[in-house]
């Protein structure tokens, strides 16, 4: 447990002396460990208008992807568990794809596509269907958890029963008991949105984590800073859903999925 | 009141057939139990009744009107399933006017059905609490509660009492009952507790392989079962080997036994004939079969002894009223009365 912390940490701190203390890197060491700590690279990152316009949008596509992904996936995994129960092993191989091709490949098939949905591609916002894409193996396990952690069946057929419609069943008695599960997914969703670098960066769209590599070369410490902001940032979401987990019972699954993901996301 | 009649209903899945052909008529008011196996058919036949199971064939009616195509959500149906099925994330009062609501009723009225119906099912106290606070027994209580607060035309029960302990069971039973004359609703309950059904229902329908196999009172279903399953399922039954002996009887070992059922078999013919454990009594010396006691299981009322008959080599059950004044190994003779005896082709 302790080498586990020790293995995981030393790097954040690593990363953390450089870019919030102002000693050249050659004189970091024991005795220097307390000295000069300033968060004066982060917030000149701040105030640059380029730094504003890629968090802005990093949040857009975020919401974005939160939203089109919640609305497409929560009723597609409820109508896979309630009509394709037997189907449900080929859907998660299929939504595990995007964590085993990647990101590159993915982006080679866009440059293909590219000459034909230009008018597509031009919007900020196209990155949206691909972050989805990349979002799909952590969120589509969070909801399917969230989903076997119910009695499905019997709550749709009660629902239906005393008169709802699908719509009523899926906002009064489905979505309030998978709060957990969609929290989770949110968080991941945004977890993956704000760290995808690869395919804004081919499609030169300023994001975050395009900005953040950009900075590196005029500022190192304010762009490992941002970076360790990030991560901090996403961490403390994952903390906030645990707790929120905790306060629900029978929740464990989701936890743990969400859990595992922020695992792989920060490696 | 409501009737609720299925007309030549069918039913499959796949290749198996759950239901062949069912017809049975509720009258309003009435309880019927719907008792079987597991994969019988009975649930089937609820749940096509609630619109959760569209039938392939035949019609359901309820008080005249065709609501086989009717869509689940647009009958006014009350359901109670086996799991409970409350809705975690609201309170009692929540899950009970959940109905309500989609009706759209307004508030004052919502407020007032709620605290009528978790009256009837005397939970008022527990209102506010949220399901995973209550027991087996006051959720299935909340349950019935939600399913009767929307005034359903029939009230439809799935193994509503199995997953409680007995104790409970017991009581919810009787409640259920109580309520169900109180508000003289037609009911549907499907279970495959034969005691249960036979304490609360007006008639009992046996079911087998997707066909209805006796529908009758329980008296009726119990001392005249009109085959050898439902003589089987419904209550304990000897097997005695025996040999038709004409139209009006068979022997059993060396002891004679007058019984109408032989008439449907050739004189001579080898059968199995089925008598209760109450229709078989410890007699004085020379006038039955001999045996040996050997188990004794007291009952309360009765008690039933395991007789080990010597001639069969096979162990009988025999109902005796009280308490047996009879101890582990001792020698008895056991009589038959055949009068409600089944006879079945010895194959």
């Amino acid at each position: 447990m302790l080498f586990c912390s020790l293995f995981f940490l030393l790097p954040l701190l690593a990363m953390a002396r450089f870019s919030l203390q102002n000693v050249p890197v050659i004189r970091l060491g024991w005795s220097t460990l307390l000295d000069k700590w300033s968060l004066s690279g982060v917030t000149k990152a701040f105030g640059e208008q380029e730094f504003r316009d890629a968090l802005g949008l990093s949040v857009k596509l975020a919401a974005g992807t939160v939203v089109l992904t919640l609305g497409l996936l929560v009723p597609t995994a409820i109508w896979v568990h309630l009509r394709l129960p037997r189907a449900r092993a080929f859907i998660e191989f299929l939504t595990v794809l995007p964590y085993v091709i990647p990101a590159i490949a993915l982006v080679a098939g866009i440059k293909v596509i590219q000459p034909h949905v230009r008018w597509f591609l031009n919007s900020d916002l196209s990155l949206i269907p691909f972050y989805m894409v990349l979002a799909l193996p952590f969120t589509y396990r969070s909801i399917d958890a969230g989903i076997r952690a119910l009695d499905l069946r019997t709550l749709v057929d009660a629902s239906r029963g005393l008169g709802a419609g699908w719509g009523t069943t899926l906002r009064r008695a489905l979505v309030p008991n998978l709060r957990t599960a969609i929290l989770s997914s949110a968080f991941l969703t945004t977890a993956v949105v704000l760290g995808e670098y690869t395919i804004a960066n081919v499609l030169l769209r300023d994001t975050l984590p395009t900005f953040t590599a950009m900075y590196r070369g005029p500022e190192p410490q304010g762009s490992y800073g941002l970076a360790l902001l990030t991560l901090v940032a996403t961490t403390m979401l994952f903390a906030l859903l645990s707790v929120l987990t905790r306060a629900r019972r029978g929740s464990a699954d989701v936890t743990s999925v969400a859990l595992a993901a922020v695992k792989s996301e920060t490696t | 009141m409501t009737a609720l009649i299925y007309s030549a209903v069918r039913k499959t899945f796949g290749p198996t057939v759950a239901l062949e052909a069912l017809d049975l008529a509720l009258q309003p008011g009435e309880l019927i139990s719907l008792l079987g196996p597991s994969g019988c058919g009975k649930t089937t036949a609820l749940r096509i009744a609630a619109g959760f199971e569209k039938a392939d064939g035949g019609s359901v009616t309820v008080s005249g009107a065709d609501i086989t195509h009717l869509r689940a959500h647009k009958r006014n149906m009350g359901m109670v399933f086996q799991s409970y099925s409350l809705f975690p994330n609201l309170s009692v009062e929540g899950n009970v006017e959940y109905g309500l609501r989609t009706r759209r009723m307004e508030k004052a009225q919502r407020r007032a059905r709620v605290g009528e119906v978790l009256e009837l099912v005397q939970l008022t106290n527990l209102a506010m609490r949220y399901p995973h606070q209550l027991s087996g027994g006051q959720q299935q209580r909340v349950a019935l509660a939600r399913a009767l607060a929307i005034k359903p035309q029939v009230l439809l029960l799935d193994e509503p009492l199995s997953a409680l302990d007995a104790k409970v069971r017991t009581t919810l039973r009787d409640e259920i009952r109580r309520i169900q004359t109180e508000l003289g609703i037609t009911t549907l309950f499907v279970t495959h507790d034969q005691e249960e059904a036979l304490a609360i229902s007006d008639r009992v329908g046996v079911m087998s392989n997707g066909r209805l196999e006796q529908l009758g009172t329980p008296r009726e279903v119990y001392r005249h079962p009109a085959n050898a399953f439902v003589a089987r399922f419904v209550g304990s039954m000897n097997e005695l080997p025996a040999t038709v002996l004409g139209a009006s009887g068979v022997r059993v070992g060396g002891l004679a036994v007058t019984t109408d059922a032989a008439a449907a078999h050739a004189d001579g013919a080898r059968v199995r004939l089925l008598v209760r454990p109450e229709d078989m009594r410890i007699v004085d010396h020379l006038s039955g079969l001999s045996g040996t006691v050997a188990s004794c299981t007291f009952q309360g009322a009765g008690t039933v002894l395991g007789v080990r008959l010597d001639v069969l080599d096979v162990l009988a059950a025999v109902h005796v009223a009280g308490v047996a004044d009879l101890e582990l190994g001792e020698r008895v003779e056991v009589g038959i009365d055949g009068t409600r005896a089944l006879c079945e082709a010895d194959l």
